[in-house]
C-alpha cells in the first residue's frame, strides 16, 4: 500500500515518516516509533487502554489514523515524567494503589491527566463519570478514583 | 502496634514506577528484529465439516512468509482443526507475513469449503437425544438411573443369592427415567454426605429452584500474546503473557515431541490474567510452528474479538438446588443437580459444584454435576473457578430458607456456620477460620443491625468460601557487599506478588523494603515455580522467600560468629546489622560489612535458599452487603452502598489486600448485573465491548473493603491466599439485593435491566 509523508511531535520530539494510510495512531506510535507504553486492549475505541493526548485532548489512539494526526502534538505515557519528576498523577496512581496489572494505568493516566488539565474541580461522581472511556479490570475503580481525586488536589493547589 | 516492620505495612509496589511511566514490558511490546506477524485463520461456523483449506491465494500476496495447517505439526497432536469444526473462531491455520495488515488479508483470503452441521449452544437441550452430537461416546445416566443402575451391578455381583426377582423390578424402574439418559455429557461428578432424602422428610421448609449462570469472560485487558523465536540450533525462546511460564514450557515440549531444554520460556509482565492465562495452544504454539517455518520471529496477538470467540472463558451452568431447614433455623438437607457448559471440549468447573454445601453444617448434602458439550469454545478457571456459580445459587436459596422461616438472613448464616472442629459435609473436620468474625465485620460495618430501606431499595448479603492452592516453587536470596538484598526467582507477579515477597525477606532481614530488588527469571535460568494462579503465589513463594530468608540469616550469623569471634547463640541481627546481645559498650557489623566479608571466606557469599512444595492451606471467607435501589421503570439497579470483607490470614500489604477485595467484589458485581456472553446457531453474537459490558467507574460507587485477620497456621505470617475469595458471595449478594428490593427473586443471571421488568411485569425469568 502506497505510503504518505507525516510529520508527528510525539513527547516533544519531531517525527517525519513515511506511513500507510490505514496505520493508526496507536500503530504508529507502537510499532513505528517504538512507544509501546500505550496499550492496544481492543481496538473498536472502547477500552481506553491507548489513550495519548492529541492537542490537549484525550483521544483512542486506535481511533484516529496515523495520517490524521500529522502536524499535530501528542503527549504519550512516556513523555508525562519531566527531569526525572513523575507527574504527580503517577504519583497519585502509585501511592493509593490506583494500579494492579498495569495495563490500563497508562490510559487511564492520560485521560485523567487531561480531565485535571481541564477542570481539576470536578467532583468524584463527575470524574467517575468521565473516565468511564475506560476499562479497568483489576481494581474496581476504588483506588483509581482515590487516585484521580489525589492528583486533582495536588495539581490545585500547587497551580 | 505490630510485631513486625516491613511485614503487614502498606509499601508502593516493586513495579510501581514501571508500571504508572510505561516501561513495563508486555507481550505485545517485545518486538525482537525481523519479527513477523502471525494469525490464526478461525472457523466462520458454529459446527461444520471442512471439506478442504486452500491456501493458494493467501500464499501470492507479497508480504506472506508461512501459512501451515495441521499437516504442519510434526507431532500430530491437535493445533488446527482439520475435518470438522465445533465452534465458530476454532483455528484452522495460521499465517506469518511481514506486516499485521498484510497477515490479516492473508488470513481472509484462504478459502474454507465449510458442510455446515446443525448447532446446540443451550446445556439443557445439548443433553436431550435430540440434540446434535459433538464427540462420540458420550451419554451418561442422570442421579436416579445411576443410583438404580448402581444397585443392579451390586445385585448382579453377588453370585451365593438369587436375585433376580429384585433386578428385573430394578430393571422396570430405571424405565421411569427415560429423561435422565443425558447426551453430549463429557465429565460427571457425585458427592454424598448422609441421607438426603431423611433430612428433607424432616424438614419443615423446603425450598427448590433452578438457578441459571452464563458464561462470561475474565476480560484482562491484555488479549493473548507470544513471540516466539526459533534459532537455527533448533533451541526456541518464547516470550509469553502467561501466569504460568513452567507448565507453557512443558506444554509447548509436549505438543512439539521436544525436550524442554530445548524451550526457554521468558514471562512478560502479565495484563491481567483472572485464570484465563494458562492455555498452551491458544497462541504459544502456532507462535513457534510460524517461527520454525520461517526462521524468523514471529508474534501471535489476538484481538478483542478473538479473544471472545477463542479464548477460554468462565463456564456457565444451570443448578437445580433443593435445600431443606427447621422452623427454628437449622440446615438440614441440600441437593444439587449441574450441568456445566464445557463448550467443544472436556473441562468446566464441574467439580466446584460441591460449593453449594458453603460454610454451613448441613448434615445430609448430595451433588451431581455434569460437563456438557455445545457448540462453543472450552473454557478455562476465572477467579475461584466455579465457586460463584455454585454459591450463587447456594446463597439465593438461603436467603428464600430465611425469608420463610422468618429469620434475618445474617442470624441465619451465623446459626449454621461451622466452628473448629465441625465436619465439613463430605470432607474432613473444619480448621480455625473466622467466618463468623467475617461476617460480623461486613454487617457492622456496612450498618446491617439498623438498616433502612426507601421505597424500591433493597439490602442483600452473601458468604463465599475459597482456599487457596499451593505448589512448587524456589527463591534465591543475595546480600551485597553495599547491604543490599536481591531476590531471584520464577514466579510471575500477580498484581502484588513480588511485593510481598520482597516484604517478608526484607522483615526477616531486618532491612529496610526500599533495599530489596527482586528479579524474575526465565524458565532457562529460575527455579521451577508453579503458575500464578489459585491464590497460591503469597502463599507459596511467601513461604519458599521465608526459607530463603532464613538460610541467608544463617549464613549472616555464621559469618559474624567468625567476624566477631563469639558464638552465634551471642548474636542477633537486627535493623541490618548483626549485634552481640548485651555487649557493653554495643558490638555490632553491619550485613554489608559481612557481605564484604563474605567474599574471602572459606564459605562464600551470602546466598540463601528456598525451596517449597506443599502445606495444608486453610480456607477463606468473603462476606458482603449491598444497597441498591431498583427502578420500577426502567429496571436499571443502582448500587449505593457495597461493602466487602475477607478473612484474609494476615494482610502482608494491606493496600494490596483491598486492592485484591474490591477488584474482585467488583468482577462479581459484574457477573450478577451486566456480563453473559451470548450465542446463537452462528456462535458468539457480543464479541467485544459494546455488546458485551463490563464495568466502569461510571457504574459503581466506591467499594469498601475490611479485612479480617485470623491467621492460617502454615501461611507465611498467617497470610492466605487473597485473590479469589472476594469474587464468590458478589452474585448472589446482588442477587438478595434485589429481591429485597422488589419482592422477585430472580435466579438467571445476569440481573439486566429488561430481566427485571419482566420480572416486575410477572412474565418470566423470575421464579
Amino acid at each position: 500500500m502506497a505510503k504518505l509523508p507525516v510529520s508527528l511531535t510525539i513527547n516533544g520530539d519531531e517525527h517525519d515518516l513515511l506511513i500507510e494510510p490505514r496505520k493508526t495512531l496507536l500503530a504508529v506510535l507502537r510499532d513505528t516509533i517504538g512507544l509501546t507504553g500505550t496499550k492496544e486492549g481492543c481496538s473498536t475505541g472502547d477500552c481506553g487502554a491507548c489513550t495519548v493526548i492529541l492537542d490537549g485532548k484525550a483521544v483512542t489512539s486506535c481511533m484516529v489514523l496515523g495520517v490524521t494526526a500529522s502536524g499535530k502534538e501528542i503527549t504519550t505515557i512516556e513523555g508525562l515524567a519531566s527531569d526525572g519528576e513523575l507527574h504527580p498523577v503517577q504519583q497519585a496512581f502509585i501511592e493509593t494503589g490506583g494500579y494492579q496489572c498495569g495495563f490500563c494505568t497508562p490510559g487511564f493516566i492520560m485521560a485523567s491527566k487531561a480531565l485535571i488539565d481541564e477542570n481539576p474541580d470536578r467532583t468524584e461522581e463527575e470524574f467517575r463519570h468521565a473516565l468511564g472511556g475506560n476499562i479497568c479490570r483489576c481494581t474496581g475503580y476504588t483506588k483509581i478514583l482515590e487516585a484521580v481525586l489525589k492528583a486533582a488536589e495536588e495539581i490545585r493547589t500547587t497551580a | 502496634m505490630s510485631e513486625y516492620t516491613v511485614v503487614g505495612q502498606t509499601v508502593a509496589r516493586v513495579d510501581a514506577v514501571e508500571k504508572v511511566t510505561g516501561a513495563a514490558q508486555y507481550g505485545a511490546d517485545v518486538h525482537p528484529p525481523g519479527m513477523l506477524y502471525g494469525k490464526l485463520v478461525r472457523s466462520k461456523y458454529a459446527h461444520a465439516n471442512i471439506r478442504s483449506i486452500d491456501t493458494s491465494e493467501a500464499e501470492k500476496l507479497p508480504g506472506v512468509r508461512a501459512i501451515i495447517t495441521q499437516d504442519d505439526v510434526p507431532s500430530g497432536r491437535r493445533v488446527f482443526a482439520t475435518d470438522k469444526v465445533l465452534y465458530l473462531g476454532e483455528p484452522l491455520a495460521a499465517v506469518a507475513a511481514t506486516d499485521p495488515d498484510i497477515a490479516e488479508e492473508a488470513a481472509e483470503l484462504i478459502k474454507i469449503d465449510y458442510e455446515v452441521l446443525p448447532v446446540v449452544q443451550d446445556v439443557m437441550e445439548a443433553i436431550k437425544p435430540s440434540a446434535p452430537r459433538l464427540h462420540g461416546d458420550d451419554t451418561k445416566d442422570g442421579p436416579s438411573r445411576r443410583e438404580i443402575s448402581g444397585q443392579i451391578r451390586k445385585l448382579s455381583r453377588d453370585k451365593e443369592n438369587d436375585h433376580t426377582d429384585e433386578i428385573s423390578r430394578l430393571e422396570a424402574e430405571l424405565e421411569k427415567y427415560p429423561d435422565e439418559v443425558y447426551y453430549n455429557i463429557s465429565a460427571e461428578s457425585h458427592t454424598e454426605a448422609g441421607d438426603v432424602e431423611k433430612g428433607f422428610a424432616e424438614s419443615d421448609v423446603v425450598v427448590e429452584d433452578t438457578y441459571v449462570i452464563p458464561r462470561v469472560h475474565q476480560t484482562y485487558m491484555e488479549p493473548h500474546v507470544s513471540v516466539a523465536s526459533a534459532d537455527s540450533s533448533g533451541k526456541i525462546t518464547v516470550w509469553a503473557s502467561t501466569q504460568g511460564p513452567f507448565a507453557i514450557r512443558s506444554g509447548i515440549a509436549g505438543t512439539l515431541g521436544i525436550p524442554l531444554t530445548q524451550i526457554n520460556v521468558i514471562g512478560t509482565t502479565m495484563g491481567g490474567g483472572f485464570g484465563g492465562r494458562f492455555g498452551v495452544v491458544i497462541t504459544h504454539v502456532p507462535a513457534v510452528l510460524l517461527s520454525q517455518k520461517t526462521g524468523r520471529p514471529v508474534r501471535v496477538q489476538m484481538t478483542r474479538e478473538e479473544e471472545f470467540t477463542d479464548g477460554r472463558p468462565a463456564p456457565g451452568c444451570v443448578i437445580k438446588l433443593k435445600t431443606g431447614a427447621t422452623n427454628d433455623g437449622r440446615i438440614l438437607a441440600r441437593e444439587a443437580l449441574a450441568f456445566w457448559d464445557s463448550g467443544s471440549v472436556s473441562g468446566a468447573s464441574i467439580g466446584s459444584t460441591i460449593r453449594v454445601r458453603g460454610v454451613y453444617k448441613i448434615p445430609n448434602l448430595k451433588v451431581s454435576a455434569y460437563g456438557v458439550h455445545t457448540n462453543k469454545s472450552g473454557t478455562a478457571a476465572y477467579r475461584a473457578p466455579g465457586a460463584p456459580q455454585a454459591i450463587f445459587a447456594g446463597e439465593s436459596q438461603l436467603d428464600e430458607i430465611a425469608e420463610r422461616i422468618g429469620m434475618d438472613p445474617v442470624k441465619f448464616r451465623l446459626i449454621n456456620m461451622r466452628e473448629e472442629g465441625d465436619e465439613v459435609p463430605a470432607g474432613g473436620s473444619e480448621p480455625k477460620v473466622g467466618y463468623k468474625e467475617t461476617l460480623e465485620a461486613v454487617a457492622d460495618a456496612a450498618g446491617w443491625w439498623d438498616r433502612e430501606a426507601d421505597r424500591n431499595q433493597g439490602w442483600g448479603v452473601a458468604v463465599g468460601d475459597w482456599t487457596n492452592g499451593c505448589g512448587p516453587g524456589g527463591v534465591y536470596v543475595s546480600v551485597h557487599e553495599d547491604g543490599s538484598v536481591r531476590i531471584f526467582h520464577g514466579s510471575m507477579d500477580i498484581t502484588g506478588t513480588d511485593t510481598a515477597i520482597s516484604q517478608i525477606i526484607a522483615e526477616i532481614l531486618t532491612v529496610p523494603y526500599e533495599s530489596v530488588t527482586i528479579r524474575r527469571g526465565d524458565t532457562d535460568s529460575a527455579p521451577y515455580s508453579t503458575g500464578s494462579g489459585g491464590s497460591v503465589v503469597t502463599f507459596t513463594m511467601g513461604n519458599t522467600a521465608k526459607l530463603a530468608a532464613e538460610d541467608a540469616h544463617r549464613r549472616i550469623l555464621e559469618l559474624a560468629s567468625e567476624r566477631l569471634n563469639t558464638n552465634v547463640d551471642n548474636l542477633e541481627l537486627k535493623d541490618g546489622k548483626v549485634h552481640v546481645i548485651s555487649a557493653e559498650p554495643p558490638k555490632s557489623i553491619s550485613l554489608g560489612e559481612l557481605a564484604a566479608y563474605s567474599l574471602s571466606t572459606t564459605g562464600g557469599p551470602i546466598v540463601g535458599k528456598g525451596s517449597f512444595a506443599r502445606q495444608a492451606s486453610t480456607p477463606a471467607l468473603a462476606a458482603q452487603i449491598a444497597k441498591v435501589e431498583v427502578d420500577p421503570g426502567t429496571g436499571r439497579t443502582r448500587v449505593l452502598k457495597l461493602v466487602a470483607s475477607q478473612d484474609v490470614g494476615f494482610a502482608i500489604n494491606p493496600m494490596a489486600v483491598e486492592g485484591q477485595i474490591e477488584g474482585g467484589t467488583v468482577q462479581g458485581y459484574a457477573w450478577a448485573m451486566m456480563e453473559e456472553m451470548q450465542y446463537d446457531e452462528n456462535g458468539n453474537v457480543n464479541p467485544g465491548f459494546v455488546d458485551y459490558r463490563v464495568p466502569t467507574s461510571a457504574d459503581l460507587p466506591t467499594v469498601e473493603s475490611v479485612i479480617v485477620e485470623v491467621p492460617a497456621p502454615n501461611g507465611p505470617y498467617g497470610a492466605k491466599g487473597v485473590g479469589e475469595p472476594p469474587i464468590t458471595p458478589t452474585l448472589a449478594t446482588m442477587a438478595n439485593a434485589v429481591k429485597d428490593a422488589i419482592g422477585i427473586r430472580i435466579t438467571e443471571l445476569p440481573i439486566k435491566p429488561e430481566k427485571v421488568v419482566d420480572a416486575l411485569k410477572g412474565n418470566g425469568h423470575s421464579a
